[in-house]
């Protein structure tokens, strides 16, 4: 659609006022993060006086941030790599293989998307608790892989369906089981796929408080956003230190942006243009 | 491989020649073939879906299930037995659940903000300004964040003698006490929350935008509409799905995704301001060890999401369409 300069200047100027509104936040922690704690107090905007890992460093090594790193890496691993493997096998299953039942059982795992851990925390906590998985890694794996399936499926299923059935059917007449078909045709043609849903997984994952909060009861086993939110007491009087802390946090989850900042508004968008 | 032998032998038939497809020994050997397929995709379709399935059941439906029951008997001494609607009575009358009800409400208020800023700057990126690219880059960003680290930041930009009350302080506004004040900590919260996340909403509403066709919009222009009257006319009806779809997702996203902001911004307070049902039930199970009220909150939060999830459902109806 044309528009005449006019109209771009008055659109122009909230949107850069908006813009400048997301960015700034994240920048003046930033330069917070790299000013010494007199340096703050008496001027919170001004600009860092030099470049400084010192806070970073000092939060990382003063509140076992890196020990919560790890663990988060451990979880996330493991907790994508079986999201991957579980909703590419139903994703392929749902979009290419006819079976019986599988309009209810598609059904089934659509549902669930519907049910927020919120809902099934207490009961959850028991079982896991029953069957000795509290506070350990295998029922933190478990309890993303979880919460996060029926999603991974959707969208494993929504991608797969673009595969034409063409494809298929010559791999099977080449003399392809089902099985073999996923092996050699739907894992490596759906590795886009696999890359946008792997990479949406791990941020959730990583991201996520609230079911780390209730598996991981022992401070060993806490994860990097736990870790987190313990730092506000710790250092919440000394605040460039704090934002330091924060940081140490955040920057993986920005690296990761700039890098698949497409892989991962297409997943999105492949989530919502589809249902 | 022995698998995909036996397979190809199976296969034979069906690749017979064309012209003898007619004879009916032939038409009856396909036919059996299809059977014995369709036995092999079943026999495979179990093994691809069962985990997955097992997973889903036993982790979300079959702990669903528990919930509803765990919300029918006591907690401490009358751990286990059968005590009726005596839980939703006590929700009932809890004046901290009732703030959480009423901050629900809130939510709903908000909803309309949440959906029409990211809608009206799509339609904006969607006429391609200058630097449309930029812009979706940046709004998209606090979306991957964790809501622990951007509460970690907005706890240092809203407290008391932290930047924004300085920058206010300038044109002679008096420090605000944004996460202090019971009645303005939770609308903190929310506020906070849409910054965070409506650019979710942008993305999705630009997926839209790309579905929109063409041709209705030259036809627009043709016909000598303005900018408000292509947006009334053309752009609103033909992404109606797209708006509904987004009113459902913001809302389960305000219902369900804010545990992390009120955790780092407020921890619930001051006096439990703050407090959403999701908040409540970890505090209710956690601190104050009583599932089975816990559970009872969490069936009154799954009963606010089923009605928000009508609407999803529909989506969903349409989404199974293709399988």
């Amino acid at each position: 659609m044309r528009e005449r300069g006019f109209t771009r200047w008055i659109v122009a100027v909230p949107m850069c006022l908006l813009a400048l509104a997301t960015i700034y936040p994240m920048l003046f922690t930033l330069n917070v993060a790299m000013k010494s704690r007199r340096e703050y107090v008496l001027n919170q905007f001004s600009l860092a006086d030099h470049l400084t890992a010192a806070n970073v460093a000092d939060a990382w090594s003063s509140s076992g941030l890196g020990r919560y790193t790890l663990n988060s890496i451990v979880v996330t691993a493991g907790a994508v790599a079986l999201l991957l493997l579980l909703g590419s096998m139903a994703g392929y299953a749902f979009s290419q293989v006819t079976f019986r039942g599988r309009k209810w059982l598609f059904l089934v795992c659509l549902g669930a998307l519907m049910i927020p851990f919120q809902v099934i925390m207490v009961p959850f906590f028991r079982v896991l608790g029953q069957v000795h998985l509290l506070d350990t890694y295998p029922g933190l794996i478990l309890a993303y892989t979880g919460q996060f399936l029926p999603f991974t499926i959707f969208l494993m299923t929504s991608f797969y369906s673009r595969i034409p059935a063409e494809v298929v059917e010559a791999a099977r007449v080449d003399g392809s089981t089902t099985l073999g078909v996923y092996r050699r045709i739907m894992l490596p043609l759906g590795r886009p796929a696999l890359l946008s849903v792997g990479i949406l997984n791990a941020l959730f994952c990583w991201n996520d408080v609230l079911i780390s909060l209730l598996v991981m009861q022992s401070e060993q086993h806490r994860t990097l956003m736990v870790g987190v939110t313990a730092l506000r007491g710790q250092y919440s009087d000394n605040i460039p230190l704090f934002a330091g802390g924060v940081l140490v946090a955040a920057v993986p989850v920005i690296a990761i942006y700039l890098f698949f900042q497409r892989q991962i508004t297409d997943g999105v968008t492949a989530g919502s243009t589809k249902g | 491989m022995t698998v995909s032998e036996e397979h190809t032998v199976i296969q034979e038939p069906q690749q017979a020649p064309a012209a003898r497809q007619l004879q009916p020994a032939t038409t009856a050997r396909t036919t059996a073939t299809r059977r014995r397929r369709l036995g092999e995709h079943q026999i495979a379709a179990l093994v691809l879906v069962t985990p997955a399935l097992l997973i889903i059941v036993g982790l979300r439906v079959v702990p669903l299930v528990l919930g509803a029951q765990y919300s029918l008997t006591g907690d401490g001494d009358r751990n286990g037995l059968f005590v009726g609607l005596a839980n939703y009575r006590t929700l009932a009358a809890d004046p901290v659940f009732r703030t959480a009800v009423k901050n629900v409400g809130l939510l709903f208020l908000a909803l309309p903000v949440a959906v029409a800023i990211p809608g009206i700057l799509a339609t904006f990126l969607f006429l391609k300004v200058p630097g449309h690219r930029f812009y979706r880059s940046v709004y998209f960003f606090p979306v991957v964040l964790s809501p622990v680290i951007i509460g970690a930041i907005f706890n240092i930009l809203l407290s008391v003698d932290g930047p924004l009350n300085q920058l206010l302080g300038v044109i002679g506004i008096g420090p605000v006490d944004w996460l202090g004040n019971p009645h303005l900590a939770i609308v903190s919260v929310i506020g906070v929350h849409i910054w965070a996340t409506f650019g979710m909403a942008l993305v999705i509403f630009m997926a839209g935008f790309s579905t929109l066709d063409q041709s209705l919009l030259d036809a627009a222009r043709c016909d000598g509409a303005n900018l408000p009257q292509t947006i009334r006319h053309v752009v609103v009806p033909e992404l109606s799905q797209t708006i509904q779809f987004v009113f459902v997702t913001t809302m389960i996203g305000m219902l369900t995704g804010m545990f992390g902001l009120v955790y780092v911004m407020t921890a619930g307070g001051p006096g439990g301001a703050t407090y959403l049902p999701e908040f409540y039930i970890w505090v209710t199970q956690g601190q104050l060890n009583s599932p089975a009220l816990a559970s009872a909150a969490s069936m009154v939060l799954f009963l606010v999401m089923l009605v928000v999830g009508l609407a999803q459902i529909r989506l969903i109806k349409r989404a199974t369409k293709e399988v």
